[in-house]
């Protein structure tokens, strides 16, 4: 106990060393005075610079149409709802999440909820009730920016949330009523300017929520000074200059969309582009040639799709501008990098990072040999390792458990109301990723897959919990498994087990059923894929479902040790 | 209720949004959340409850919300 308590005081140390080093390095390039806000880094600081009349945001409508916003349109619209927000009551440490699709208010409102120092929750625009209620109501937040398409499922768990103070629609000219409010009524009278409070490093600043394969969501806090870390690799890594016009794909409901979709491009001064739409290949590639797309930050789900495009669709769209191309969210496969060499005549390179990570941590890059399947190295000062389940660290080609060393500066702060599972996270010095993955005699790292059950299925991970939950609560359900597959589009789908209840028969009413529970409830990217009939789901003798078993009778081989399973 | 009508319904129920009130130009860029994913299962409801089916080639040439409902018109009608 003494001795692991003295190795945790000497590393405490020096992280922070390491910490104070980093601040000292980037205090004139990012940091001000000790200002470490990133409200007001990625819009005030950049007015400061002269930069006040230079495009911040290209937003491009679903129908190809572009807004520009300029960094000083986004200081004043951030300043407007900060303003707002005190108006309303709301001050710092308060949680405010947004339930949006691309739109430019979801920007707007980050940075202004950062900006008075509140805590900026994001949620993917697709969840379900179930993910909804679970996210809000374990946060406890106090306010919702959404829109009134998202009301119905709202509605259906407000009684629920009973800290729930504000719902502030971006789709309405006026206050519904007297906590349904208006945005544009909220905003347009509040001041565009703001003073923006001294904020620390360690201030709590945004709030993602991630799957477990057991168990709610977990809320992983980050702090301002995560800022430091997303701006050195958008700078190192991804390549960017105030000269570039830069597109990230990602949803702003997952950390890529905000620590590489806001923050780290917007602290480097640098012009993004954003699409309100979904994945269309020729409004991508589109986009990619009008707006000469510099440097493009996207998925492998995205980049297989574009595979499956004949060669001549390419050939129309010129990509001379074009120069780095990122990828996130799943292994990229070797095909897509070899796809991309002879048809985009482009380099992809991966990235590797989690929620809990805040920023990328392995990665290929510009001015590095590419060896496709592998993410690469840790980027800068990230120290990573495999290391077996019992502690030791591994050489090079065995497999183990990918682990970073503690002390990068976006690291997570803890899981919101849940010390004992981010305790858990960390042995010796080292934060336990979940994900398991090898060495090669030069360094590369490669992904070989996960020590747990969540799902990965394009780039967005589920956890089976959440959707065996929603599939017990349709009647004719006794009992349900669900595991992830391989699949060649989207890396993993979901594949949901069922067995029925005493006189219950499949059809395609049942099957219709399912699939609509599993959208609204969770999430559309949940919705099982596949759905296998059973007699029984496999259990072990204390009735946690055994996945392990579903996996190997799905993929038709040796389910191993049974002895566990109940009778 | 009309057949338009009971297809503003699957589309509520699918989508999961009351505001949803479809006009013959919706287009996917009209309803939130009307991606690929969602779109199998609004293909599987609109199949289900009008027990109708759609070819792949069908589909393809659906441009907007007008041309799904003279699709499931013909096929009702084909029916009598």
């Amino acid at each position: 106990m003494f001795h692991s308590c003295y190795h945790a005081i000497i590393f405490e140390f020096q992280s922070t060393v390491y910490i104070i080093q980093r601040v000292i390095c980037l205090d004139n390039e990012i940091i001000h005075n000790g200002q470490f806000n990133i409200g007001h880094i990625c819009t005030k600081q950049q007015c400061d610079k002269g930069l006040q009349e230079k495009v911040a945001m290209r937003f491009i409508s679903r129908a190809l149409e572009r807004t520009d916003y300029t960094f000083g349109d986004i200081e004043r619209n951030s300043n407007r709802f900060a303003n707002a927000l005190l108006e309303l009551g709301l001050s710092e440490g308060d949680i405010v999440f947004s339930f949006l699709p691309k739109t430019s208010e979801q920007f707007f409102s980050f940075l202004g909820i950062l900006k008075i120092k509140a805590i900026a929750g994001t949620l993917f625009s697709s969840f379900g009730e179930d993910a909804l209620l679970d996210r809000l109501g374990d946060s406890k937040a106090r306010c919702l920016i959404t829109r009134k398409s998202s009301m119905r499922k709202i509605n259906r768990i407000r009684g629920r949330l009973p800290e729930l103070k504000h719902i502030i629609l971006i789709d309405v000219p006026v206050h519904e009523s007297p906590d349904i409010l208006s945005y544009s009524q909220l905003t347009q009278n509040a001041p565009d300017v703001f003073d923006i409070p001294q904020t620390g490093p360690e201030t709590p600043s945004v709030l993602h929520y991630t799957s477990g394969s057991t168990g709610k969501p977990k809320g992983v806090l980050h702090v301002h000074k995560s800022v430091l870390h997303q701006s050195s690799t958008s700078k190192e890594i991804l390549n960017l200059t105030d000269k570039d016009i830069y597109w990230c794909t990602a949803d702003q409901g997952w950390v890529t969309g905000t620590s590489y979709g806001i923050i780290g491009p917007w602290s480097l001064s640098v012009t993004q582009v954003h699409f309100a739409g979904g994945y269309d290949p020729a409004l991508w590639f589109e986009i990619l040639k009008r707006e000469k797309i510099t440097v493009w930050y996207t998925a492998p789900t995205a980049l297989r799709m574009l595979m499956q495009q004949s060669d001549d669709f390419f050939a129309d769209y010129d990509l001379s501008s074009l120069k780095y191309i990122f990828s996130v969210g799943e292994p990229l496969n070797p095909e897509i990098v070899h796809w991309s060499r002879r048809v985009l005549k482009k380099e992809i390179y991966d990235t590797w990072f989690q929620t809990e990570t805040g920023g990328i941590m392995i990665s290929n890059r510009p001015g590095f040999t590419v060896k496709p399947g592998s993410m690469g190295k840790p980027v800068g000062s990230v120290e990573a390792a495999i290391i077996e389940d019992g502690g030791t660290v591994l050489t090079e080609g065995k497999r183990g458990n990918l682990c970073l060393k503690l002390g990068w500066p976006s690291m997570f702060s803890t899981y919101l109301n849940n010390r004992e599972a981010y305790e858990s996270k960390f042995k010796n010095g080292f934060y336990y990723s979940g994900d398991t993955a090898y060495t090669d005699e030069e360094g590369y790292y490669w992904f070989t897959g996960r020590s747990d059950d969540v799902i990965n299925t394009a780039g967005h991970l589920i956890s089976p919990f959440e959707i065996e939950s929603a599939l017990l609560e349709i009647p004719e359900i006794a009992e349900s498994g669900v595991i992830g597959a391989p699949d060649d589009l989207l890396f993993e789908k979901v594949v949901a087990f069922v067995a029925l209840k005493e006189q219950c028969e499949w059809t395609r009413d049942l099957e219709l059923k399912i699939r609509i529970k599993v959208s609204n409830k969770v999430s559309t990217i949940a919705t099982p894929q596949e759905i296998i009939v059973v007699d029984s789901v496999p259990k072990n003798k204390s009735g946690k479902i055994m996945r392990r078993v579903l996996k190997a009778i799905y993929k038709g081989e040796d389910p191993g040790d049974l002895s566990t399973m109940e009778d | 209720m009309t057949t338009f009508e009971r297809l503003n319904e699957i589309f509520r129920e699918v989508f999961d949004d009351d505001t949803i009130e479809l006009k013959p130009e919706t287009t996917a860029n009209d309803v939130d959340g009307w991606d690929s994913l969602s779109h199998v299962n609004l293909i599987l409801a609109i199949e289900t409850k009008f027990a109708i089916t759609f070819s792949q080639k069908e589909l393809l040439t659906f441009r907007n919300v007008g041309d799904l409902y003279k699709s499931i018109e013909k096929k009702l009608e084909s029916r009598k």
